[in-house]
């Protein structure tokens, strides 16, 4: 059944293997091709009936996602006769749609909109008053709520509760078209992954409570980035803002297919800590709870490291970059100071599941044994340098390097957090990964080694 | 007319529903004649007489018996167990001829049942019942407690399934995934022929109709079958009527009967002595034939079909010459609005723009384009869909519109 063979699509030939979905190789050599229900981590459906295709030999259209590859097969996805089923069954899909893409989230990444563009392009023919009329605000829970009539019943949403998470929170009811997704009867949408479905929502018929209505997605720039929950080392996307005169925002992180590591999800947690990285970030450098100059801050580091010589220890987060703890390590090395990265804070066994939640949360934990740092405490010391571990250790005088403000009466260096630097880690699995910069502030926070290269030791 | 009573040959006795007055009337007598076979023997007589299925589809019944796994079969099905789902989902609009098996001569279906499961070699028999039939199924259920109590199910299982109560729950997938606990909604057909799939174990789904036909023929014979009925189109079905009819009913008839023959015969003709105007020929999903193609219409699937329509269930609606079609077709629509699963787009949106559309022609708010859209609609529905409901529709809508224009003309 793996056997690759040639296949031929509008007169090019491709290579496939035998057996595989005829989709699945139209989306791969990016041949347009309109669909609402398919999607790779759930399967055919074969519902919205927008992916035909013509096959040689067989009298009727046929839908690709439910076309098995061929020897000899000869698909045709363009012409006047596919244009015409896609323009009808779109027709179709809309004449009960509210489109009120004014008002949708959606609007700007909505297949609807987009095949819209492609095929129809028609008058509607269907009076606002003859449309059926469904509840445009269902809270579903779990941050996501519903627009009934926005839906194209693609069934996405319920097929994720059913064979991605097993939990069955969500249903069609009715039929014909009174049918309408739902919860089912006393439940509510409740599973550690369930904002994964505004994601698979091809329309604006599940929107996020905590993205709806702030901001239009094509203000949007977008990096790819990976999540710091956990060690798992989710891909994402982090989608940012930046309006004039104002600072660089954050409004959404949202999962990147990586098969290799998260598939197409994030669980919810990892998506919307993009909110506490934004919260209580430490802008300036401290001394003693008081505002200092930079400069100020690195001449009293270096007294600090003068007068406590042969008796420092440093600390180091394991959510740093690999490049970043190597510089400290370095650094450590020139003053002659003990390395520690205790680990067992990070771990927290109720988070850990079996789809994507790891024990582990410090997303470069890996690279800390790779290195052979002790991830013993520090024994106290005189002085102790700690680059943003969550712990406070005791020591006769202190160095932090935060990321987010802490009650720590100590000298204080403000770093970049992983949004505005780039750099690399790697997962608990082993896998390198690569974050890009995502935010430019106005007023740049410098990172661990823009600091370290000033601190002449 | 030639009698023939294969399926209804108890229907007049009283009390036909119990086991003493079944077996008195030589009720389950084939279950001697059965052990006189093997399983496959029985699917060869069955192939032989050439028994369609009777739920609408027509298509040879064998063919489907010959798909469920044998003991001697290699192909690693053989360890899972069959089943048997009977399909008593009868909810097509103009067919009410399985609640007459069910209610006058239950035991001939549960005869057939052992038959079947003999033949299949499956252990355990699922009656999949619509669920507005509460009282017919307790007359049923009454009979399978009573066979229990005989013995005769005693290696054999029979257990009734109430439906909730949806039309699509009689497409056989749809059925099974209701019967899975699942939404009813039709499966994706598979591309090779194979069983249909019950928790993933191999099942055979017969209408109620058909498994009370196998009997006869166990017991007289494929010949004895093919001794009615036509040369594709063996044996008997119980044609329903309904409409403006003198004595509607159900009557079983030989297929190639006339279809005025038979009207006039057991319907006693148009009622208050009107003039036929229209017959949808075999529940309401197969195409109206005016009163001319009703003339020459003949009862079996192949002349039904060379006339662009089909026998379907065999539940003629008649219809005298005061009825407007419109009104007709908008009492269809409002049927399949209702009905759609609304699993695919085209017959989710489709059934419910028709119905809006025939009821603003009916108003006299619609236009010429309207009835253009009409067909332009059935047009998408027909051949897009998982299942053959929409296509379905799509064809009486096409069919009204085409043979009574005039009318749908005058309204808008």
């Amino acid at each position: 059944m793996s056997e690759e063979i040639d296949i031929v699509i509008d007169s090019k030939t491709y290579h496939a293997k035998e057996g595989s979905l005829l989709i699945d190789l139209l989306i791969k050599e990016k041949i347009k091709v309109p669909y609402f229900c398919y999607h790779e981590s759930l399967g055919p459906d074969g519902n919205c009936r927008m992916c035909m295709v013509e096959i040689e030999g067989q009298k009727r259209p046929q839908i690709a996602c439910d076309t098995f590859i061929e020897p000899n097969m000869e698909v045709r996805s363009t012409g006047k006769t596919i244009e015409k089923v896609r323009t009808d069954i779109l027709e179709l899909e809309l004449i009960n749609h509210p489109v009120d893409c004014p008002t949708c989230d959606q609007a700007g990444e909505c297949s609807l909109q987009e095949y819209y563009m492609d095929y129809g392009l028609h008058e509607a023919k269907v009076s606002i008053s003859d449309k059926v009329k469904h509840k445009k605000h269902v809270d579903l829970g779990s941050n996501v709520i519903l627009d009934q009539e926005r839906c194209v019943l693609c069934a996405r949403c319920t097929r994720f509760t059913d064979k991605i998470t097993h939990t069955h929170e969500l249903g069609i009811i009715g039929r014909g078209d009174d049918a309408r997704v739902s919860t089912m009867p006393g439940r509510k949408l409740d599973n550690p992954y369930a904002m994964n479905v505004v994601d698979l929502c091809p329309v604006g018929a599940l929107t996020s409570k905590d993205f709806r209505f702030v901001q239009r997605v094509w203000f949007l720039q977008t990096v790819n980035s990976i999540c710091h929950g956990c060690a798992k080392g989710c891909n994402i996307f982090i989608d940012h803002n930046r309006v004039k005169y104002q600072d660089d925002v954050i409004y959404r992180f949202r999962p990147r297919r990586n098969d290799e590591v998260n598939g197409f999800f994030i669980c919810d947690e990892g998506r919307l800590s993009y909110k506490a990285l934004q919260e209580n970030r430490q802008e300036t450098a401290l001394l003693q709870g008081k505002e200092i100059r930079e400069e100020e801050a690195i001449q009293e580091a270096q007294t600090l490291i003068q007068k406590y010589k042969d008796n420092i220890s440093v600390v180091i987060d394991a959510n740093l970059y690999s490049e970043e703890i190597e510089a400290i390590l370095r650094f450590a090395k020139k003053i002659n100071a003990s390395v520690h990265s205790p680990l067992d804070v990070y771990i927290e066994e109720s988070f850990k599941d079996d789809m994507l939640r790891s024990a582990h949360r410090a997303a470069n934990y890996k690279t800390i044994e790779a290195l052979h740092i002790d991830t013993h405490e520090p024994k106290s010391s005189g002085l102790l340098i700690n680059f943003n571990h969550p712990q406070n250790f005791n020591a006769a005088a202190h160095i932090d390097f935060l990321t987010h403000q802490r009650d720590v009466p100590s000298l204080v260096f403000p770093i970049a957090d992983y949004t505005e630097n780039s750099g690399t880690l790697t997962n608990e699995d082993g896998i390198l990964q690569k974050c890009e910069k995502a935010i430019s502030r106005n007023l740049p926070i410098p990172t661990v080694i823009e600091i370290l290269l000033k601190v002449k030791v | 007319m030639r009698e023939c009573k294969i399926v209804s040959r108890k229907f007049d006795i009283p009390g036909s529903h119990t086991l003493e007055v079944s077996k008195a009337h030589g009720g389950y007598r084939t279950l001697a004649k059965m052990d006189e076979y093997s399983p496959l023997e029985i699917i060869e007589i069955i192939r032989e007489s050439k028994l369609r299925g009777k739920g609408g589809g027509g298509s040879p019944a064998s063919a489907k018996w010959t798909l469920m796994p044998q003991e001697n079969d290699k192909n690693g099905k053989s360890d899972k167990p069959s089943f048997l789902a009977v399909n008593c989902d009868e909810s097509e609009p103009g067919t009410f001829k399985d609640r007459q098996i069910i209610s006058k001569d239950p035991h001939l279906l549960i005869e057939g049942i052992l038959i079947t499961c003999y033949a299949i070699k499956a252990k355990h028999a699922y009656i999949y019942i619509r669920g507005e039939y509460k009282q017919f199924q307790d007359i049923l259920q009454f009979a399978i407690d009573e066979a229990y109590e005989d013995g005769l199910l005693d290696h054999c299982d029979i257990t009734v399934h109430r439906g909730a109560g949806a039309y699509i729950c009689g497409e056989k997938s749809a059925l099974l995934e209701s019967m899975e606990g699942k939404r009813g909604h039709p499966r994706l057909k598979p591309k090779h022929k194979e069983p249909e799939w019950f928790f993933d174990n191999p099942i055979l789904v017969n209408n109620v109709e058909t498994i009370a036909s196998v009997p006869f023929i166990i017991q007289n014979g494929a010949d004895a079958y093919k001794a009615y009925g036509t040369e594709h189109s063996p044996g008997t079905l119980l044609f329903a009527m309904s409409g403006h009819v003198n004595n509607p009913g159900v009557y079983e008839a030989e297929y190639g009967t006339s279809m005025m023959a038979y009207i006039n015969h057991f319907g006693g003709g148009i009622r208050n002595a009107k003039k036929l105007k229209a017959v949808i020929p075999g529940g309401a999903s197969t195409d109206v034939l005016t009163a001319q193609e009703a003339e020459c219409a003949t009862l079996d699937y192949e002349t039904l079909r060379s006339m662009k329509s089909a026998l379907g269930t065999g539940g003629m609606i008649v219809m005298d010459e005061d009825t407007c079609m419109v009104t007709v077709l908008k009492n269809l629509l409002e049927f399949y609005h209702e009905e759609s699963c609304g699993q695919c787009t085209p017959c989710r949106e489709g059934t419910g723009w028709t119905d809006k559309l025939v009821g603003k022609i009916l108003d006299k708010r619609g236009t010429k384009e309207d009835i253009e859209k009409l067909l332009e609609i059935a047009d998408t529905m027909n051949g897009k869909t998982i299942c053959v409901f929409a296509p379905a529709v799509a064809t009486v809508i096409k069919s009204f519109v085409s043979k009574f224009r005039d009318e749908f003309e005058v309204a808008v």
